[in-house]
């Protein structure tokens, strides 16, 4: 039983972050009446890098090509605690959110490093970009994560995530955490508003900048690991929603993780294709309106708790 | 006992020789010689205490008018002896290499190594005093050594200016100190501190409430806490590296200790000091975390994180606060147990830093971040270490810091019925605990970045080299311990249990080892996700290299189509921390000074931005206008008005009458 879930998990963690990709770019081509890319294309893209020599700056120290895997290898131990199937994941322990959010940190500390390792103006700058806005971005998770905490009284990342639905004001809670989450995925993943992963203008960048001396199977690693944190991301918003119990009901639940994930793809893209990137100074505030959703949430479930 | 008074002796008999009239090898030899027995004496009585063993006590007689002088060694003073005594001696030993060149010359540096052994001498009278004379009079000890040594450089009017201001400021810390202790006294009749805590756990009240917001400030004052940190980042940046490291890593622990023994002599807190003790460690946190993005002097940056830092581990006490309020022995363990194992994570990190901050100067004789660039490549041993503690003190895995930061988060959001408001607010201090982790995630990527990366921005410094041995090696065993403990926890948890453990004991009817031994088991699932995320890094890059073993073509940094790029160009400290400090006005004082190209054939122009320190801007404008104030009233007065000869009379008749009304009782 909880090895088929585990092969589920993974399987969606494993696959997911190149479907929605496709999904994405499929939509934004829909909505500007192209036919756009396959939906597998990006792992034909990470296949082709994996076969290329790369090329690395005269200015690159060892830690430069390091930094790849470290994002890498922190992207896969923070999906291992994720609970994209709701109540369940493969490795689940009390206050395992934190280390879900802190390994998430170090993965971002070592992209950061690789960005200024190279010597360049533009990639210090994403990288000052990345780091400013992680500011604004982790406090809204973690009140995200405390106030489904207080309202469950649970504290491992599934448990509490699953526990939500059981709660009494579940519509009243739910509704602002997953506004909270999307504009989390927004800043994480590099998407429209706060980042466009499509510009061509090195000085509009905050991901895309970070990783411009990246090349072959370290470029592989490092897009991998973004598309990996979007899913992760898109499945925690799934696991919100998501009514099915991944141990009574498997079957239904993987298929309604699986839907909600796409259609979390599907949403992106849609905002992708109709709305242009904040300016620079916006994206702050923008990533502020997380944390009033969770503060909101938690007045929900203060006063809720309080018997009003 | 006899350890302890045998460890005295010879820090103060080593003290003594490295003043002899001998070389100053052989002077420094003594100091290094001294300390090291005097570690090993301490370990001896330290940790049978630490492995749950009974307390040593012990006496000797003195002069009048102490009397005597009482010790008494328990778990929380053991936990502190037990890494103070062996990091100092590791900081003698980098001073022989920082130092190094003085040791040819005229100056006399047996004077350096004796203030010390007065540091450790002082340790040993703080953590196990158990009276009040005791224990100011090592406190003052550790305060006019650490003085002394800060001025180590007295030629350069800017470093005596931060030694004064820092003696200034531990001193209006002792006035405080002193003040509690007065009234205590008043009350329990008794020097000994336990009769201190005893009146206090048995009167809570008004006075008790003062007591406890004295003694807070004056702690605070020692382990610069915000507002009380402005000394701070000045004595660091002016000492040497090991003075500020074991100033910032090991000395101003003694605040944090204090505190510590004080709420644990004061038996059952009220609810509010626990909130208090909070919102004054958040505030601590945040403002110290967000000065660290703005500084371009590496040593002033490190610093402030020990603002930043201290703060955290006050998060902790107030946590184990509220716990001991609440009559809950998890929220004790997980407080307090986290708060001092951050103590423990942040002395090894902290030294680390200011050791790898040490060599850099040492060798480039500048400590300005945006002149450097590109160190790692010359200095790779002390980049790792740079980078490690740097990862450490972001409280990320794999290292240390994760694994205290991590409990003090179970703390905060322990599961516990606490009610929901509680609960909520607990909550939002884990936000701003995430906000200070990102902060401090942002200041070091960018010191490191700055400062290690990229390409050198001044070819008018001195050429890089690797630090020396003598200076390598404390920062290797630091590095080392910071790594252990981040690996295996549980090795910090073991030397905190006791300590935690004497704070359950004021819950009635408490399983401790249950309690702890959930914490156990926690500390070591997190210490091996921490193992297996070093491991798998390794395997990966291991895989890497055989998959790939091609070695990579070299080409130039990617340039946007400019290829006259050069190294003054690369982004610098000011740039990258310009747009965060812009959100943060209030707070940062960000201080431009610039001259813009001006003219067909601009010239010369220059950007400068820097960082002052709030505080410090008003509190000097404060004492500046207080003594215009006083200027112009003394001249409108003249000597022999008689309003004022009556006003002062009327002032010490009522001050007089005061006294006499007020006081309680008859004089001992």
């Amino acid at each position: 039983m909880n090895l088929t879930l585990s092969l589920t998990h993974w399987l969606l963690v494993l696959t997911m972050p190149v479907a929605l990709v496709g999904v994405i770019n499929r939509t934004k081509s829909w909505w500007v009446g192209r036919k756009g890319p396959r939906l597998m294309q990006s792992a034909y893209d990470l296949v082709r890098l994996l076969g290329k020599r790369p090329v690395l700056s005269h200015t690159a120290s060892p830690l430069f090509r390091a930094g790849a895997y470290v994002v890498l290898v922190c992207g896969v131990l923070a999906a291992s605690m994720s609970p994209i199937l709701g109540r369940y994941a493969p490795l689940q322990f009390d206050h395992d959110f934190i280390v879900v959010a802190y390994t998430l940190g170090f993965a971002r500390i070592a992209l950061m490093l690789c960005a200024m390792d190279v010597g360049s103006s533009f990639e210090g700058m994403g990288a000052a970009r990345e780091a400013s806005f992680s500011a604004y971005a982790e406090p809204a998770l973690f009140l995200l994560i405390g106030s489904a905490c207080a309202a469950t009284g649970m504290t491992s990342f599934a448990a509490l995530i699953g526990a939500l639905h059981d709660t009494p004001h579940y519509a009243l809670i739910v509704a602002p955490l997953t506004v909270a989450l999307l504009i989390l995925l927004q800043a994480e993943a590099a998407r429209v508003p706060v980042d466009d992963p499509l510009t061509h203008l090195e000085l509009t960048m905050i991901h895309e900048v970070m990783i411009l001396d990246h090349s072959g199977p370290e470029l592989a690693a490092m897009q991998f690991s973004a598309a990996l944190k979007m899913s992760l991301y898109a499945g925690l918003i799934a696991a919100l929603i998501n009514p099915f119990s991944p141990t009574d009901d498997p079957l239904a639940c993987a298929l309604a993780s699986l839907g909600l994930m796409l259609a979390v793809a599907l949403v992106v893209g849609c905002i992708e294709s109709l709305s242009a990137r904040l300016p620079m100074r916006w994206v702050t505030r923008y990533l502020s309106i997380a944390s009033a959703a969770a503060l909101f949430a938690m007045v929900v479930i203060g006063l809720g708790g309080s018997g009003l | 006992m006899n350890q302890l008074i045998l460890a005295v002796l010879v820090l103060t008999l080593g003290a003594g020789f490295c003043l002899l009239n001998t070389s100053n090898k052989i002077r420094a030899g003594f100091g290094l010689a001294s300390q090291a027995i005097a570690t090993a004496l301490v370990w001896s009585a330290v940790i049978p205490v630490l492995m749950g063993g009974p307390d040593v006590t012990g006496g000797m007689p003195w002069a009048y008018p102490i009397g005597g002088i009482h010790f008494r060694l328990d778990a929380l003073g053991a936990f502190f002896l037990s890494w103070s005594l062996p990091m100092t001696l590791l900081g003698s030993v980098y001073a022989v290499g920082y130092l190094h060149k003085y040791f040819a010359g005229p100056r006399h540096l047996g004077v350096h190594f004796a203030l010390l052994n007065m540091i450790s001498l002082s340790f040993l009278l703080v953590y196990t005093g158990e009276e009040v004379v005791t224990f100011l009079f090592g406190w003052e000890l550790a305060a006019l050594a650490a003085w002394q040594l800060v001025i180590w450089d007295y030629t350069n009017q800017k470093v005596r200016f931060a030694g004064f201001n820092y003696l200034v400021s531990t001193h209006v810390g002792l006035i405080f100190l002193i003040a509690a202790v007065m009234i205590l006294y008043t009350h329990s009749q008794s020097w000994y501190l336990k009769d201190l805590g005893g009146w206090m756990s048995q009167h809570p009240g008004t006075l008790r409430n003062v007591v406890f917001l004295l003694l807070v400030t004056s702690f605070g004052l020692k382990s610069a806490f915000f507002p009380f940190h402005s000394w701070l980042p000045r004595a660091h940046a002016a000492a040497p590296a090991h003075v500020s490291a074991l100033m910032s890593g090991v000395i101003h622990k003694a605040g944090l200790y204090a505190l510590l023994r004080f709420l644990l002599l004061s038996g059952k807190p009220d609810e509010w000091m626990g909130w208090f003790l909070i919102a004054f460690s958040v505030t601590s946190a945040v403002v110290g975390g967000l000065y660290t993005v703005g500084q371009r002097d590496l040593k002033r940056l490190l610093g402030y994180s020990s603002t930043e830092n201290v703060g955290i581990a006050g998060i902790g006490f107030g946590v184990g606060c509220l716990g001991l309020a609440w009559d809950n022995s998890a929220l004790v363990a997980l407080g307090f147990g986290g708060g001092l194992l951050h103590v423990l994570n942040h002395a090894f990190f902290k030294c680390q830093l200011f050791y790898a901050a040490g060599s850099v100067y040492q060798i480039k004789h500048v400590i300005d971040m945006e002149r450097l660039g590109g160190l790692i490549k010359l200095m790779p041993g002390t980049a790792t270490c740079f980078i490690i503690g740097g990862v450490a003190i972001s409280a990320l895995p794999p290292f240390n810091g994760f694994a205290s930061e991590f409990m003090i988060y179970s703390g905060l959001f322990s599961g516990e019925h606490l009610g929901i408001w509680a609960t909520l607010t607990l909550a939002l201090v884990a936000a701003a605990l995430a906000f200070v982790g990102a902060v401090s995630a942002l200041s070091i990527t960018r010191a490191f970045g700055v400062i290690f990366m990229g390409n050198p921005r001044d070819d008018t410094l001195p050429e890089a080299h690797e630090a020396s041995r003598w200076m390598l090696v404390p920062m290797l065993v630091h590095t080392l311990g910071t790594v252990l403990l981040g690996v295996v926890p549980v090795l910090g948890l073991t030397l905190v249990a006791e300590p935690a453990r004497l704070f359950m004991q004021a819950i009635p009817e408490v399983i401790t080892d249950q309690t702890l031994g959930a914490i156990f088991a926690t500390l070591s699932r997190i210490g091996a996700i921490s193992g297996a995320l070093i491991a798998a890094i390794v395997a990966v890059l291991w895989l890497r290299s055989r998959l790939w073993p091609q070695a990579p073509l070299r080409s130039a940094t990617w340039g946007c189509g400019y290829d006259a790029a050069n190294s003054r160009m690369q982004y610098t400290g000011a740039s990258f921390s310009t747009d965060f400090a812009e959100n943060f006005k209030s707070v940062m004082v960000m201080v431009k000074r610039q001259k813009a190209p001006a003219g067909y054939f601009p010239s010369e122009s220059y950007v400068i931005t820097d960082c002052v320190d709030a505080v410090e801007r008003r509190l000097y404008t404060v004492i500046d206008h207080g003594h215009e104030t006083a200027v112009e009233l003394s001249a409108k007065m003249r000597e022999d008005d008689p309003r004022l000869a009556f006003s002062a009379a009327l002032a010490a008749i009522v001050i007089i009458a005061a006294l006499v009304v007020l006081a309680e009782g008859a004089l001992p």
